[in-house]
């Protein structure tokens, strides 16, 4: 199903939608609350947005159901715009009254604040116009699909396991699927809707490790539509990644190779990220300030914003502004190509407005390096994203110089104005392509700026099913503390 | 009409067909907040959320649902949907909010939307501001936030337990941007309380805005140091972190259950030095982890984790609590109606022991003394914790000699609780806004400690 333009001029007689009405049903009480607004006495922009999520969440452990969450929400939420005054409200009482009284409050909270010329809806040039593709990224029968083929799934993905290790204490499957739906209709010619779902799988195994530890670890994969699930190999994969930590100790302190396994690394771009939204320039609290067009981080660094890729996870035709989506760069050799800039950062700080962040973010390279991810101690076949896959070479880069692999990071925070950072990690210390050590305990320090100049190769192996496409990434000389 | 009520939710409850337990939890939360940036209070927000959640529980199986329509086909779509057959169903929506209420006597909130709480918020942010910009001429930006949120739950579970609370939360934040020779720096500051209008005074902003400008007056001289192992002295108050991550979140009985924590098994046993007591307490008057009444009706209470050093009890919600073959301790939290509840803390804290704080720091040949905090993480399995200092300074032949900034510091839960070699005699707790977050959920906690040592960490 598609998301679809309903309006592209308002105001439009009621019920002269074109195309789907996903919120068929319930779409009355948007409508309703346009009339509330429209009643006030003084003349305001709005923009309500009308949600519908849907959601079944289903947890085995050991095999067996423990926790069942099946339920269907729907809330309004609405931006008034007074005269440079903005209020944003939400609520999910939607009872007619409720809905009037609700607003009448909020037009009279809005009312009561001090103008600011910035804060206005988007220009309605910018809207989407209709005429998008179809997504593809909205499973209709999620929430028809009875509990019970759910539930086999994970009883499916547990007995992978059952039985094939003693040292196994507690395994938790997970399932949890949402569909997404919603509704926009903004007061300067905006009206559309949107769809989109997914489901992930995920299982979480616990095990007796060295001197009372119970290393635990998990692996789970994402899916647009049900009938896409993986039959096999979460749970084995969860239970390879636990054991493989046990005997976790912190190595020496000191300078190593870095190798950042892909399902982590997008972690660490998201300071970079942060650094380029228009409210951190307009507060004075990006270290990106003043770097637009600049060489910033290293020539290996290809960022895109890709929001119009037909079935995939991030997909969306129009951002929470209605302003259209497109293929946008974020970095390309290194250099910073746009900030995040919405209507009112836009006004505030004199640039064009860009959009509010990021859908579905992909990181390319020309030139993209093997793998970086090593054979797993003397086996024999390396491991990627948990499956077998002889296609890899049979040895890890890091050959000659000490490496650290960093499969998760612990706690840590970056400083927005600085850049300076430290995280806890953890891994396995490897030495000529070879894991010799799993570790824990460990924090890295640095500057973003400095460490992504450090940058020397990006590999391919980034999970398509994901919304960001970061596959795994190798950094010189960082700075490591441990024992 | 109470009567009805309890009558109902019993009766409906206990004709389950599945399980031993069922309840039901109402709400009505409403949020307000203003932001005032750039020097104007531009934008404000208001949040109206309004459900119910029911749920039926089997031994360690839950069935849960929520529905945000309270009439009568609403609730009773939501009880089938776990299993319940509420028959016969009086009208469940007379039920909700029905009890008596009971609330600690806060005083009122403004109307939302009305003119005078819109101008509590105005004026509070306004004064903020102005206090921020007196006391240090290098501030170039200041952002301040406050919000009030009223949490009006109603409970009855199938066991006869009812109640009817108010649950009032008040916040600010301050954030200030200073520069000075072209070099700028952000710091922040906040505090959370369960109060209403009387949470509005100048001792508040005070206090806020204080500790905001001097933690970034603090950042221009401060600097990384290069990592490894060290002795690290826990400030007294938001040092509490140390307790909430190292083992707080280990200590939650459903990760005891399940055989997943590293204290799994160690009831009884010492763990730590016999003069360090620790408490997980709901019963602090204004705390943000203070509950009347937890999300599944068992009063509020202080429980004691480790007494004199020994194991002493878990953090248990109903499920884990039958699953033990204890009392529930009061711990079953919620974020919202649309959420089952877990084990989570209240106000965390050690209590103080008998070394002076400049002892403490004099023991010290090099390390660190940890002063404030942003955020922190926990492992379960492995015990390992990490806590991110923002301003600290390095103790060299037992001096403060060189304020720090930025350092993640990282241990693991049992092996630091037994490297705590002194306990300072002062405990603060600290009343910042912290939000504790687990399987999704997020609640309101506290935390705090005295002043301790403890002789091995690692610091990044």
């Amino acid at each position: 199903m598609k998301s679809e333009q309903l309006r592209s001029n308002s105001p439009l007689p009621r019920g002269s939608h074109e195309g789907v009405l996903p919120l068929k049903g319930v779409g009355g009480s948007l409508y309703f609350a346009e009339q509330v607004i429209r009643k006030l006495p003084a003349s305001l922009d709005y923009k309500l947005v009308l949600l519908k999520n849907h959601e079944d969440n289903i947890v085995l452990r050991d095999g067996k159901l423990e926790k069942m969450l099946r339920a269907t929400s729907l809330s309004l939420a609405i931006n008034l715009y007074l005269d440079g005054r903005e209020g944003f409200f939400y609520t999910n009482n939607l009872q007619a009254d409720a809905v009037e009284s609700f607003i009448r409050q909020a037009f009279e909270t809005t009312r009561l604040l001090e103008p600011d010329e910035s804060r206005m809806l988007a220009d309605p040039s910018r809207y989407y116009k209709g005429g998008g593709p179809d997504l593809q990224n909205f499973d209709a029968s999620l929430c028809e699909i009875a509990p019970a083929e759910k539930i086999k799934l994970l009883e499916e993905t547990a007995r992978e396991v059952e039985g094939k290790d003693k040292r196994i204490i507690s395994m938790q499957t997970r399932y949890v699927d949402r569909q997404h739906e919603a509704h926009y209709l903004i007061s300067n010619g905006f009206d559309a809707c949107e769809q989109s779902s997914y489901c992930t799988l995920t299982s979480i195994i616990s095990v007796e490790g060295e001197s009372g530890q119970h290393p635990m670890d998990g692996w789970g994969e994402s899916r647009l539509f049900f009938h896409q699930m993986p039959r096999q190999g979460i749970a084995q994969t969860a239970l390879q990644r636990t054991l493989r930590k046990i005997g976790q100790r912190p190595a020496p302190s000191g300078r190593y190779r870095m190798i950042l396994e892909s399902p982590c690394a997008g972690n660490f771009l998201q300071p970079l990220l942060t650094a380029m939204n228009g409210q951190a320039l307009q507060q004075d609290t990006s270290f990106f300030i003043g770097k637009l067009g600049e060489q910033v981080v290293s020539p290996l660094v290809n960022l895109v914003d890709d929001p119009l890729q037909v079935g995939t996870r991030g997909a969306a035709l129009f951002d929470y502004d209605g302003v259209a989506t497109q293929r946008r760069e974020l970095f390309k050799e290194g250099r910073l190509m746009t900030y995040f800039i919405d209507t009112p950062m836009s006004r505030k700080l004199g640039m064009p407005p860009t959009t509010q962040g990021t859908h579905r973010l992909i990181m390319e390279s020309s030139e993209p390096a093997p793998s970086p991810l090593p054979l797993w101690g003397s086996a024999t076949k390396p491991l990627y994203n948990g499956c077998e896959n002889e296609a890899l070479p049979q040895r890890g880069s890091g050959e000659g110089a000490p490496t650290i692999l960093v499969t998760d990071f612990n706690g840590g925070n970056c400083d927005p104005v600085t850049g300076n950072f430290s995280y806890g990690i953890e891994g396995f210390l490897m030495e000529d392509g070879i894991i010799i050590q799993p570790v824990s305990g460990m924090n890295i320090t640095g500057n973003m700026l400095d460490v992504w100049q450090r940058l020397v190769a990006v590999a391919d192996d980034a999970d398509p099913w994901e919304a960001e496409l970061i596959p795994s990434l190798t950094f010189e000389d960082v700075a490591f503390s441990g024992c | 009409m109470v009567k009805n009520s309890a009558r109902l939710s019993q009766n409906t409850l206990t004709s389950s067909r599945r399980g031993d337990y069922a309840d039901i939890f109402f709400e009505n939360t409403d949020i307000s907040s203003m932001v005032l940036q750039d020097g104007k209070v531009s934008q404000a927000q208001q949040v109206c959320l309004h459900g119910a959640g029911i749920r039926a529980v089997k031994g360690t199986e839950t069935a849960y649902a929520y529905t945000m329509d309270l009439s009568e086909e609403g609730l009773k779509k939501a009880a089938k949907a776990v299993g319940i057959a509420p028959s016969p169903l009086p009208l469940w929506g007379s039920a909700s909010f029905s009890l008596p209420l009971q609330h600690s006597g806060f005083v009122a909130l403004p109307q939302r939307g009305s003119r005078e709480g819109a101008e509590t918020f105005r004026q509070f942010l306004l004064k903020a501001e102005a206090k921020a910009y007196a006391l240090d001429p290098s501030i170039i930006k200041v952002k301040a936030y406050v919000a009030q949120r009223m949490q009006q739950v109603q409970y009855a579970g199938s066991d006869g337990t009812a109640f009817h609370d108010l649950r009032p939360r008040t916040a600010l934040s301050v954030s200030i941007v200073m520069e000075r020779g072209g070099q700028m720096q952000m710091g922040y500051a906040s505090r959370m309380m369960q109060m209403g209008a009387d949470f509005f005074t100048e001792a508040v902003i005070d206090e806020v805005v204080g500790e905001a400008v001097r933690r970034t007056d603090f950042l221009f001289t401060a600097t990384q140091i290069e990592g490894g192992e060290m002795p690290v002295v826990m400030a007294a108050g938001s040092s509490g972190i140390l307790l909430h991550e190292a083992i707080g979140h280990a200590f939650e009985a459903d990760f005891i259950r399940t055989g997943d924590s590293i204290f799994t098994g160690r009831m009884g046993q010492e763990i730590c030095h016999p003069s360090i007591t620790i408490v997980d307490d709901g019963t602090l008057p204004n705390d943000a982890g203070m509950l009347r009444f937890d999300d599944e009706g068992i009063p509020g209470q202080r429980t004691v984790l480790v007494e004199k050093g020994r194991l002493n009890s878990f953090l248990y919600d109903r499920i884990s609590a039958r699953h033990f073959g204890v009392k529930p301790t009061g711990n079953g939290r919620r974020e919202s109606f649309r959420c089952p509840p877990l084990p989570r803390m209240r106000s965390t804290y050690m209590l103080p022991g008998e070394a002076k704080e400049d002892d403490i720091i004099r023991s010290v040949r090099r390390g660190i003394y940890a002063e404030s905090f942003t955020n922190g993480q926990v492992q379960i399995g492995a015990g390992d914790f990490t806590f991110f200092m923002k301003t600290g300074w390095l103790i060299e032949n037992g001096k403060l000699t060189r304020p720090l900034r930025d350092l993640n510091i990282i241990g693991n839960g049992p092996e630091a609780l037994r490297h705590i070699s002194m306990v300072g005699d002062t405990l603060r707790i600290d009343h910042s806004a912290s939000m504790c977050g687990k399987e999704g959920q997020k609640v309101a906690v506290s935390q705090g400690l005295p002043t301790v040592l403890i002789d091995k960490l690692t610091v990044g």
